[in-house]
């Protein structure tokens, strides 16, 4: 190959990548935290008793697993837009890719529930607990343990899809590299020090997880 | 004698090894693309009248034309290759494409990194406004929202004006990744404007396809002259182009393609009190 690689554009707007990076992250926090919510909304609403819950979690599990997440970020940017709904690119990002990790973490809760035995609900209700005091001090901190590695995954999953945001105009890493890129064409340098920013980031939100996980389940 | 054969077999070796070295090392682009027998054209293929896809699914244009026109100077096939704005470069740089007949602006910074020709076109640009919003002269843009193609020249012309003119102004900026994603951007409402070449805002306002979106004012950044970009060293190759756009100029092929895909008269490809 015939191309010289030039590091210095690289290198000079290493501030605005760096910057670009905490946008990331920022992001996938937010979805993920948002997404978390709405998957126990999700799994509780797959086993209520009103059918019209039940059909509701179901439709939007079905839908964010099994269509591309780029296709929920075009529906959420575009197909609202063209019913006149216009919402700014960080929310739009943040709305699709909650969606998305809603309905896969919905179903690892599913088998993080079934991992706890009915026997725990039982014997927190017989010491005088309520239905939602049992759920929070007894069941749902031995489903965090089932499902904190699977939780980890979807977590970098949710940070690596955040690069979706480019399409649709968000300024994240992705979009901040290919801004740059389009300033200065030295699209194999840059591509490729985003590259191990994004590596990077998925180590160290790794490292986190793991000593968090540490710190809440060590009695385990 | 088995020693007089080893020579011998020693010597044919390194002439062929030497041979086939030369040969790598002096191969122009032109020679590879005389050699494959095609030449590959990379075609914005969501600017119309410079690229589009035919009813068929085919891609037309002017841009596309020039290839073919191209190919069957050079007596080869052509295949078009459909690129966005911000693939230009990549295409061309990774061999993808042997020349990329993008209206490609001959901006300074991208000659760092292509080669580019003689021009074959001059552009304006324009701003395109969506439903609903009004301007009377270019400053009105300043507070607005504004959008554009990402890695297109009229990107960073615009983004440059607004540094140097509107930086207290209250308006944002949104890159698109296509021209066609611009469009409906601007249709939709969630920019107020975008800024194109006048060419294409003729076309798709001419189409309906995109609703109630209105001409706004021309920018103020002067003629957009556009070259064809080849990878940077390739100076046989972009020798051979510049020699095929001046006859496709002086043999009238140039105006007869204009008229056909843009209509009227073909800008002149000359700038005044420059020698290129």
């Amino acid at each position: 190959m015939d191309y010289v690689f030039l590091w210095r554009p690289v290198m000079e707007a290493l501030p605005q990548l760096l910057l670009a990076a905490l946008v990331t992250i920022e992001v996938a926090v937010i979805s993920m935290a948002i997404g978390m919510v709405f998957a126990f909304i999700l799994f509780f609403g797959r086993s209520s008793k009103s059918w019209v819950l039940r059909l509701a979690s179901n439709v939007w599990i079905e839908v964010a697993r099994n269509t591309p997440a780029l296709f929920q970020l075009f529906f959420f940017k575009f197909g609202l837009g063209a019913i006149g709904i216009i919402i700014d690119s960080y929310i739009t990002v943040v709305m699709a890719l909650a969606f998305n990790t809603a309905g896969y973490m919905a179903e690892t809760f599913r088998g993080g529930f079934k991992a706890v035995p009915s026997s725990q609900l039982n014997s927190a209700r017989s010491l005088g607990m309520t239905f939602p005091q049992a759920q929070c001090y007894v069941v749902i901190p031995q489903v965090l343990r089932a499902v904190w590695h699977p939780m980890t995954n979807q977590f970098i999953w949710v940070m690596l899809l955040t690069s979706l945001g480019m399409l649709v105009g968000l300024r994240e890493l992705s979009g901040e590299t290919q801004f740059l890129n389009s300033r200065t064409f030295r699209t194999f340098e840059f591509f490729a020090v985003t590259a191990l920013i994004y590596y990077c980031i998925a180590k160290l939100m790794l490292l986190l997880f793991r000593m968090l996980g540490w710190r809440l389940f060590r009695g385990g | 004698m088995s020693s007089c054969k080893s020579i011998i077999k020693s010597f044919c070796l390194s002439a062929v090894a030497i041979s086939m070295s030369m040969g790598v090392v002096h191969a122009d682009q032109l020679d590879e693309v005389l050699q494959e027998g095609v030449v590959r054209c990379g075609v914005v293929l969501d600017f119309p009248p410079m690229g589009y896809r035919d009813s068929n699914n085919e891609p037309e244009g002017f841009d596309v034309q020039i290839c073919k026109d191209l190919a069957s100077d050079m007596k080869i096939k052509h295949e078009i290759v459909g690129l966005t704005w911000a693939e230009r470069i990549p295409a061309l740089v990774s061999g993808k494409v042997d020349v990329a007949i993008a209206s490609s602006s001959d901006t300074l910074e991208r000659a760092q990194t292509v080669g580019f020709t003689i021009p074959y076109n001059v552009f304006q640009f324009v701003a395109v406004l969506a439903p609903g919003v009004t301007i009377n002269s270019w400053e009105d843009l300043k507070d607005l929202k504004v959008g554009a193609a990402i890695g297109t020249t009229y990107e960073s012309e615009f983004l440059k004006y607004k540094e140097a003119n509107w930086a207290d102004a209250d308006g944002e900026y949104t890159s698109f990744q296509s021209e066609n994603e611009s469009f409906l951007a601007v249709k939709q409402g969630q920019v107020d404007a975008i800024i194109v070449t006048d060419t294409v805002a003729a076309i798709n306002l001419k189409s309906g396809k995109f609703g109630d979106i209105s001409l706004g004012a021309v920018a103020p950044f002067g003629a957009d002259i556009v070259g064809m970009m080849t990878k940077r060293k390739a100076y046989g190759w972009i020798n051979y182009l510049n020699i095929f756009i001046n006859r496709d100029v002086r043999s009238g092929r140039h105006q007869e393609r204009y008229t056909k895909y843009v209509g009227g008269k073909a800008p002149s490809l000359a700038s005044p009190g420059v020698y290129y």
